[in-house]
């Protein structure tokens, strides 16, 4: 069998704000499950990476390939039809909808019936609305929500709004999961908690995840490699260790 | 039964028994004239009040010219009826056909806004509804159709030229409106309240109506999620569109004589009235404001001038028992009453059996 073409592969990306290149020249090659970090000082362009991956920014030069398949310019839904979900820097839920239906929004596209079926109340409606119910509770079991299905999303405290949304995206069963610092504000026992969801759904969903974190520890002791953006460029790429002893990289998050 | 069905189910029984016992009652003359007079606009309003709630509350965007889709429905089904009159003789299938054909005209003026506006992100749609609702009453005002031997004669001016003077009936005669068949009963409104509740109660719970409540509450991470927003909220405002348009034409057959200065801004403001007092997303909310608010200065229309003032008060009245925090806690204690114990810990039994089946 002939070498399986990379997950995600990133090619001379850019995107400019008026006269601030955000992004310069990036190159990136993610392989299937892998669990990769980028990594940088605030403002250095990670969020904007992920805007450009998601299609919520159009890259002003360079291409983005998800699995062999040029993606570089579609809309926001029809990437996360190929395969890319993300969760939020700052939190995005449905906040006056039940944390059940955030789950169930995210399963949209995996079931078929039509508006016309859902209003009639036809048997397709029962059974995929039945289907969606199970699929739905099977992913917040993953991050221990299934007993707060029932609650509004927006009053679940902060760290399970976090997995919340880790899980709603799980629910449109990408190939390419990206966690905008899914550890914020979440104190030393969520972490832990977190990253052994990270690991377990890698496992599980047969996932490859690609991770933006602060936390240099908490990179170090997951990320097998990482990308460190420093003012919208490439400043170190490799396996975590090496690139975390660089002096350069050092240098960048102390400032000279 | 899941939570969602149980309550749709109570808030279309409401409604059902509500009418019902109305209904009876006016027939044995107990409400006396005036009141049983009120029934058939009450129900219109819900329908338009409901109708509304699905594109303010559901999916979160400012419509204020619901007046509009209303005006729609109302002149072509008015129109339809007109014409057909002679052909269709029995009333009930002449208002079901027009009732068709005014939702339809409705639903298309509802794709003819929507496609350019909800393609756009931001509060454009309430300039666009607001300049249509008006533009369809301008244009309302200056219509005239007559019908002669040799068919059919518009104009955007009196007299319409060209007309046989001895066979010329006038059929929209600009601000007087037109004069269509007094087909609305009691029953007709009621069975298209409960099929437009149901409509959409049911559409809300489904797929659809989760992703309109998706884009609203956060149209960056709908999007994220696959949802096509520009197809959801166009089906959501169509859909609502279209039923203001079936209110129009149960009201131009309700009504003797129809003039266009009726669907004016005023009207669409009114609705979104019962709409936000009732409560963003609550049809049951929309449905008891709109009694409420629709029946009172109705009723105390005796009390001449203070009818205003009581209206006011009620509305604001409302306001605060809907919002204020103090209220809240109140309502909240009061349910957590011992009193109410025995209810909850039976309620709680009869789900778990439920599931457990
Ligand atoms: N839409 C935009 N318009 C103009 N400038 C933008 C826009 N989005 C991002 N930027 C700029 O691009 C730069 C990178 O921002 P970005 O949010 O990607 O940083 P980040 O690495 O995610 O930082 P943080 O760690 O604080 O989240 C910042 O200088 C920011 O102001
Ligand atoms: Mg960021």
């Amino acid at each position: 069998m002939s070498e399986a073409a990379p997950m995600l592969e990133i090619k001379n990306l850019a995107i400019q704000f008026g006269g601030l290149k955000a992004v310069d020249n990036l190159n990136l090659t993610i392989k299937k499950n892998q669990l990769y970090g980028l990594i940088g000082p605030n403002g250095a362009g990670k969020t904007t990476v992920f805007n450009m991956l998601t299609g919520v920014y159009k890259p002003t030069a360079g291409t983005i390939y998800l699995d062999g398949e040029n993606i570089t310019g579609k809309s926001p839904a029809q990437i996360n039809k190929h395969g890319i979900a993300r969760t939020f820097q700052n939190i995005r839920l449905f906040k006056d909808m039940s944390v059940l239906d955030n789950v169930k929004v995210g399963l949209h596209n995996q079931k078929k019936y039509t508006a016309i079926e859902g209003v009639l109340r036809l048997p397709r409606y029962f059974r995929e609305e039945k289907e969606m119910d199970e699929k739905a509770l099977e992913l917040l079991r993953v991050f221990e929500l299934d007993s707060e299905k029932d609650t509004l999303s927006s009053n679940l405290p902060y760290g399970k709004q976090r997995k919340l949304e880790i899980a709603r995206a799980l629910a449109t069963n990408p190939k390419l999961l990206l966690l905008d610092e899914p550890a914020a504000g979440m104190n030393p026992n969520e972490t832990a908690e977190l990253m052994d969801n990270i690991r377990f759904i890698i496992e599980k969903f047969d996932m490859t995840v690609l991770l933006i974190e602060h936390d240099m520890k908490l990179v170090s002791g997951i990320c097998e490699e990482v990308t460190v953006l420093n003012f919208g460029q490439e400043l170190a790429q490799g396996i975590t260790t090496n690139v975390l002893n660089d002096p350069k990289v050092i240098t960048a998050y102390l400032g000279e | 039964m899941k939570k969602t069905t149980l309550n749709n189910i109570i808030t279309c029984g409401m409604v059902l028994v509500l009418f019902i016992v109305c209904g009876f009652l006016s027939s044995a003359g107990v409400l006396g004239s005036k009141l049983s007079g009120l029934l058939i606009p009450i129900g219109i309003y819900i329908i338009l009040s409901i109708s509304l709630n699905l594109t303010v509350g559901i999916l979160g965007e400012l419509s204020l010219g619901h007046a509009g889709f209303m005006c729609v429905g109302a002149y072509v089904g008015g129109v339809f009826s007109i014409l057909v009159q002679d052909v269709v003789t029995v009333s009930w299938l002449r208002i079901t056909l027009a009732i068709i054909v005014g939702g339809i005209a409705a639903a298309i003026f509802g794709i003819l806004i929507g496609i350019p506006v909800l393609r756009l992100r931001g509060d454009y749609l309430a300039i666009v509804t607001l300049g249509f609702g008006e533009i369809i009453k301008s244009i309302s005002n200056n219509i005239y159709l007559v019908k002669d031997v040799n068919g059919l004669h518009f104009s955007f001016a009196s007299p319409v030229s060209g007309t046989d003077a001895a066979t010329a009936v006038d059929i929209f005669k600009g601000a007087q409106g037109i004069k269509a068949p007094q087909d609305t009963t009691l029953l007709i409104v009621v069975i298209v309240l409960m099929i437009s509740l149901i409509v959409i109660m049911n559409l809300v719970d489904s797929k659809t109506g989760r992703a309109c409540m998706a884009i609203r509450d956060n149209y960056i991470a709908a999007q994220s999620v696959g949802i096509n927003v520009t197809k959801y909220r166009l089906v959501a405002f169509v859909v609502s569109a279209a039923i203001a348009g079936v209110a129009g034409v149960l009201y131009s057959h309700s009504l003797a004589v129809l003039a266009p200065k009726k669907f004016d801004y005023n009207l669409s403001i009114l609705i979104l009235v019962f709409v936000v007092l009732g409560g963003l997303g609550s049809m049951r909310g929309s449905i008891i404001a709109t009694i409420v608010l629709y029946a009172l200065p109705e009723i105390f229309r005796e009390v001449g001038d203070y009818r205003m003032l009581i209206y006011a008060i009620v509305l604001i009245a409302m306001m605060i028992f809907k919002n204020a925090p103090y209220f809240k806690d109140l309502f909240e204690k009061f349910k957590a009453l011992p009193v109410f114990d025995k209810f909850r810990s039976k309620n709680k039994v009869k789900a778990v059996g439920g599931e457990s089946k």
